[in-house]
């Protein structure tokens, strides 16, 4: 619990800033909502000169930037984006955190079975991401609300944002992966954005072949929210398989940090 | 009983060596010596005693338990003091030492204040802003807070000026008064020299000898310093059992371990302006020791 206590409040700060830049976001980018769908038309045969193919990659062609759900949802893919960043970058940072300050001859001298401290951290980061996406959630609630008339179809908004927690907790366990598996992370943020940027292509360009295969890669294409609009659900085989992945990679994170030796200073 | 039983522990960083077959046992209310030069292996015992690292072969037993099976439990009763201490940033000392308090039971509070006190610590200043001494206080409050059983220390004085390492030893030897056994690893003799009874010395991976310090210092070895008012042979203190002869213009100077009439019989009937007989300090008889071995 101490340990648990200790982590949040060292990682309050940047969750707050990354909530804060994602509702930014969304705010900022809801001001051309208005405009952009009185003119799709026009924003439609600017977008058919495109060839096809990059109009698919940038997820052009199935979302409809007309309805405001349409237009959020590819703002959406931009959030998962940077969500995904934060996610990962706490990932990795949590459990190398020691190594990186120098402070392993503090905690992992203490009488705690190394198990614990890996269960605090991970619980941690999940309350984080927890917190976060509720925060988010509501705040972007309210600002997708006041751009419709009449209501809102509260169940595929909720969807979509929901898709942004479970991807978040791919990326953190593929964070806290990476960081027991690599002998000494100098620094995080390069890292979490070299590889998050790596699945985002594999999405794009899954989406512009249009190639089943590359969409069990990555979990961008996990969660498709164009198909989440039009099913109004998820793909329940992508679901079970980012859960397994999920797993896996947390438990061997468990058995790495186990066995691992901790360098000296 | 042995607080600490080592039985060949050996580690390997890949394929370099960090520790060969090191075996050496602490008896309960001793103060340990653990000495050699830099990367002879004394962090590597150390670390591997306290499941940072795991051994390649080989096992040890603290409180006759076993170090990674057991190690969560062992360490109730450990107070560590790393030769460096690092602490997460934007935290108040008084922070640390609680975030520290928090993994033990039955923390005595006013022992934080108390110790602070005696090491003249600021309890309220940032981390961030401590000089690299204060910090090497605060390790030395956040091992000892706990009242620990057993307290390592891995070349703890560096960072201290003299003032705070009386002080710091005078609080080590009052927990060991109160039943604290304690490792003290250096390569500063001197320090080894004050406080241990034993002393393992180690070098390149492996324990070369266990020695009892005042039997190493007092009754083997007298240093002796002659100077010469004749003229002699370089070779003429040259006898059984004198070790590191140097002849500096008139003066002779060695260390002698043997019968004592034997060197008194050489001098006798010389014309000699100036005789000084004493103890060596353990770091002469050291060096003296490490050269032999070499």
């Amino acid at each position: 619990m101490n340990i648990f206590s200790q982590e949040l409040k060292m990682s309050a700060a940047s969750m707050i800033y990354w909530t804060a830049s994602i509702v930014l976001f969304v705010l900022l980018f809801m001001f051309m909502y208005p405009p952009i769908s009185k003119d799709v038309q026009v924003i439609e045969s600017i977008l058919s000169n495109f060839p096809p193919e990059l109009r698919r990659a940038l997820g052009m062609t199935t979302l409809d930037l007309s309805q405001v759900l349409g237009f959020y949802g590819f703002l959406f893919i931009y959030i998962l984006l940077i969500g995904s960043v934060y996610a990962m970058k706490s990932g990795i940072s949590v459990l190398s955190e020691e190594i990186r300050s120098k402070t392993a001859d503090f905690l992992l001298v203490k009488p705690v079975p190394r198990t614990r401290i890996v269960s605090a951290k991970i619980l941690s980061i999940l309350s984080n991401l927890i917190v976060q996406n509720l925060l988010f959630m509501f705040i972007s609630y309210i600002i997708i609300s006041s751009y419709v008339n009449g209501s809102l179809d509260t169940r595929t908004f909720i969807l979509i944002n929901l898709s942004l927690f479970q991807v978040q907790l791919f990326f953190a366990a593929v964070g806290l992966f990476l960081s027991v598996l690599i002998k000494k992370i100098k620094t995080v943020l390069p890292v979490s954005l070299g590889v998050v940027f790596a699945f985002f292509v594999i999405q794009m360009i899954n989406q512009s072949l249009n190639d089943p295969k590359l969409a069990y890669i990555t979990p961008f294409a996990y969660f498709d929210v164009s198909k989440i609009i039009q099913n109004v659900g998820y793909d329940t085989s992508f679901l079970i398989i980012n859960i397994i992945i999920i797993f896996i990679l947390t438990a061997l994170t468990y058995i790495i940090y186990q066995k691992k030796d901790i360098p000296s200073l | 009983m042995n607080v600490i039983e080592i039985d060949k522990l050996t580690k390997y960083y890949g394929k370099a060596r960090g520790i060969i077959d090191v075996s050496f046992s602490v008896n309960e209310g001793e103060i340990y010596g653990f000495i050699g030069p830099n990367g002879a292996g004394k962090s590597t015992t150390i670390r591997t005693l306290l499941a940072l690292i795991y051994p390649t072969r080989g096992s040890a037993r603290i409180f006759d338990k076993d170090i990674i099976k057991d190690g969560h439990n062992i360490r109730k009763d450990i107070g560590y003091l790393p030769s460096e201490v690092f602490y997460y940033d934007n935290m108040k000392v008084i922070d640390i030492l609680k975030y520290s308090a928090s993994f033990y039971e039955n923390i005595d509070k006013n022992r934080i204040n108390k110790l602070a006190e005696i090491m003249d610590l600021d309890l309220y200043r940032k981390i961030d802003d401590l000089s690299y001494g204060n910090k090497k206080k605060v390790g030395i409050v956040q091992g000892l807070l706990h009242q620990p059983r057993l307290i390592i220390l891995d070349e703890p004085t560096s960072g201290l000026d003299p003032l705070m390492q009386q002080k710091f030893f005078d609080l080590i030897l009052e927990e060991n008064k109160n039943g604290a056994t304690v490792l003290f690893s250096s390569h500063i003799l001197s320090e080894v020299q004050k406080l241990c009874s034993r002393v393992a010395i180690i070098k390149e991976g492996r324990i070369i000898s266990i020695e009892d310090i005042k039997a190493l210092q007092k009754n083997n070895y007298k240093k002796f310093k002659i100077d010469m008012g004749e003229a002699v042979n370089d070779d003429y203190f040259n006898i059984n059992g004198v070790a590191n002869l140097v002849k500096n213009a008139s003066v002779y100077s060695f260390l002698f371990k043997g019968d004592i009439n034997q060197m008194i019989d050489k001098i006798h009937g010389k014309k000699i302006n100036n005789l000084i007989v004493e103890d060596p300090s353990l770091e002469e008889v050291f060096m003296h020791f490490y050269e032999k071995e070499a």
